[in-house]
């Protein structure tokens, strides 16, 4: 029993969420039962979550090394729009899984330079995290719409509209790549070597690069894998709307932080979960399909998700009060 | 326990407050229920089980056999899409229909496609949407054909197979020529030297009324003479002001502006004002009534044109239960509370001849 307290305690943030988390989905489904708790909306939610998840783990990255990333979605929509040029182009019309494939060779090959790009500004030539990919963004944007005009890019072949619109064996294909990336983020940012050295940096820089840590290439390799999470989450936007535009997915940009912040990632760095981040993921998607299907105005849901994170925010911050007090208490007793 | 039980309390609180709001949605018999939930959740959290009895009574109460209609604007909280939602919701009281009249926040249309995969859920019978982006809705407008709904596209057409029906403002070679018209009409002759601000040069809709006016004037009155290049505004009223500026100083024989988009005639007008030259030249263009007044009462601005966005709202709604009544669409019909309709092809429909505005 007391191991099992150890874990609850260490897993306190993640608990809180999935409490809020049933909480909210038992009540949107009282509400209205037979709208909310049908087979139909949940795997339409499950087919919604995933881009919005992947992109929400590449923010919780940046921010985990006190930085913020504010060319997610650009970066997503910017590799999105040329691998969708390769795959209408007239070679990919006649074998199209080979154009898929090219398309999403270059997929890769442009998340690694994005990334490197982003990372380069910001670990070596020092420019802080807001302004650098607030100029990658613009930068990314404007190529973009130089390249489409404007318009959208449409037409891809339906093998890879597959991606965004079809299931294996019920669970949805954006929904499958969503729990690989999960397993992935887990693996690499909270228990691998890298990962330890993000929460490192992230929560005090010069103490790890005396401890011998090259800062500068963890930042790098935040960047690229955030520039990674980008691209699959624009990937699969690009599949689920059949078409590739500079500005889909703009709201994307704040919910991100909304979401990281929610699940537990500290602002200013240091601390964060993949747990934690994919739960208010899931809490923030039931809320906004829940009230939708209430037909509440668009604005009230904002402000409900808004009131979510602040609650949320204010009970961490007395929390954490609390049990410094504790610790306080309990050295001043021991000495 | 005690954090997590406040945790579950403040939600149970702020999720019931929600739910409350979301049931004033509903038609107005059933907003007492709705209030009372509303004071539940100030009143005790605790309530929570009997708020959800009192929302889902709500519920049932509008599922007596009225339509549901859901129309998305683009976006909320601007100006034009507040008129047409007001149009929308009047037009649910009036024909006794349920009306749901949502949108994004931002003009986004992954946002739309969100919120329209939700209403199908949500069982409305139509659908009418005034896409960002259409290539995106399609997918999402195949779903919900496949789910049997009604779907319409308004405002912007998204020039899809899969709508049933097209809701337009105008028809735009109707306007691009009426604003000819209405130059000519103010200038008080065929002939004479004129200009164009218009807001965007890449601007789809304005090009198309440009090129449609141009061509007729080329025809209609051949002694126009458009002193120089369309000039862009950036959608700007500061940026029509100062351009006007320089642009009557470089041509001081001009006699006419024509200002597309809804600010450009504004700044043009605003120029026109503080040169005083409010007789000697025409100023017409593309302005909502409600702008426009201040500067029609001078004569800075001689006619503005445009459509009623409130009406294009009712009118949508109108249609939508029109073809849920199983009524086919046919040019000149009657929808109720409106009046005749125009139609072109099979199922594009004309609001009307564009409005002008002139001084009280």
């Amino acid at each position: 029993m007391g191991k099992f307290n150890d874990t609850l305690s260490k897993y306190r943030t993640e608990k809180n969420l999935i409490i809020i988390f049933i909480i909210s989905f038992a009540i949107l489904g009282m509400l209205r039962p037979s709208q909310f708790l049908t087979l139909s909306n949940i795997s339409s939610m499950a087919y919604q979550m995933p881009e919005f998840g992947i992109f929400t783990l590449g923010m919780m990255a940046i921010i985990m090394t006190g930085g913020i990333n504010l060319s997610i979605v650009t970066t997503g929509t910017f590799i999105a729009i040329i691998s969708a040029l390769i795959m209408t182009s007239e070679f990919a019309v006649n074998s199209p899984i080979l154009g898929i494939i090219v398309g999403l060779i270059v997929m890769i090959v442009m998340a690694i330079v994005t990334g490197c790009l982003n990372g380069a500004f910001v670990a070596y030539i020092g420019v802080p995290a807001l302004l650098g990919t607030l100029g990658t963004s613009s930068l990314f944007q404007g190529i973009g719409l130089n390249v489409t005009k404007g318009g959208a890019i449409s037409g891809l072949p339906s093998q890879f509209m597959a991606i965004g619109n079809n299931d294996i064996l019920g669970i949805p294909i954006p929904m499958i790549i969503y729990i690989v990336v999960i397993i992935f983020s887990h693996y690499f940012l909270m228990r691998s070597v890298f990962g330890v050295h993000l929460h490192m940096v992230g929560s005090n820089p010069r103490a790890s690069e005396f401890s011998g840590i090259d800062i500068k290439k963890v930042i790098m390799k935040a960047f690229i894998y955030s520039a990674f999470m980008s691209a699959l989450a624009g990937m699969v936007m690009t599949a689920r709307y059949n078409s590739a535009k500079v500005d889909y997915g703009s709201s994307y940009m704040m919910q991100a932080v909304t979401a990281a912040v929610l699940g537990g990632t500290d602002i200013s760095g240091g601390t964060g979960s993949v747990a934690g981040v994919v739960i208010a993921v899931a809490i923030i998607q039931v809320v906004t399909t829940g009230l939708n299907i209430i037909g509440l105005d668009r604005n009230l849901v904002d402000i409900s998700i808004g009131l979510i994170l602040i609650v949320v925010l204010t009970l961490r911050h007395f929390s954490e009060v609390s049990k410094n007090k504790k610790l306080i208490e309990k050295r001043r007793a021991s000495s | 326990m005690k954090k997590i039980l406040s945790i579950l309390l403040t939600l149970v609180m702020v999720l019931t407050m929600v739910a409350a709001c979301g049931g004033g949605d509903t038609p107005a018999e059933e907003e007492a229920p709705a209030e009372e939930a509303g004071e539940a959740a100030e009143d005790a959290a605790d309530d929570a089980e009997e708020v959800a009895d009192d929302a889902e009574e709500a519920e049932a109460g509008a599922e007596d056999g009225t339509f549901k209609i859901g129309i998305m604007p683009k976006l909320m909280g601007i100006p034009y899409f507040e008129s047409t939602g007001e149009g929308a919701i009047q037009a649910g009281e009036e024909l006794g229909v349920e009306v749901i009249y949502n949108g994004p926040t931002k003009a986004d249309a992954a946002e739309q496609v969100k919120m329209l995969e939700d209403w199908i859920n949500s069982g409305v019978d139509a659908i009418a949407v005034a896409p960002n982006d259409s290539a995106a809705m399609e997918p999402v407008l195949q779903k919900a054909k496949d789910a049997g709904i009604i779907v319409l596209d308004w405002d912007t057409p998204t020039e899809s197979d899969l709508v049933d029906a097209s809701v337009r403002q105008i028809d735009n070679q109707t306007l691009g020529e009426r604003l000819f018209d209405n130059l000519v009409k103010v200038m008080g002759k065929e002939e004479g030297n004129y200009a164009i601000v218009t807001g965007g040069l890449s601007a789809a809709n304005l090009n198309t009324w440009i090129d449609f006016g141009t061509e007729y004037a080329a025809e209609a009155y051949p002694g126009l003479n458009l002193v120089t290049e369309k000039i862009p505004s950036d959608e700007i009223q500061q940026e029509a002001y100062t351009k006007t500026l320089d642009l009557v100083k470089a041509y001081p024989e001009l006699e006419g502006i024509i200002g597309y988009s809804t600010v450009a005639p504004l700044g043009v007008a605003q120029a026109i004002r503080e040169l005083g030259k409010q007789d000697e030249i025409a100023v017409v263009g593309t302005a909502t009534e409600e702008d426009s007044q201040d500067f029609l009462s001078d004569g800075s601005l001689d006619i503005a044109t445009l459509w009623d966005p409130a009406r294009l709202g009712y009118l949508t709604v109108g249609v939508a239960k029109a073809l849920l009544e199983g009524q086919t669409l046919e040019d000149g019909m009657e929808i109720e509370g409106f009046g005749p309709i125009e139609l072109q092809g099979d199922n594009i429909i004309i609001m009307g001849p564009p409005d002008d505005y002139v001084a009280e």
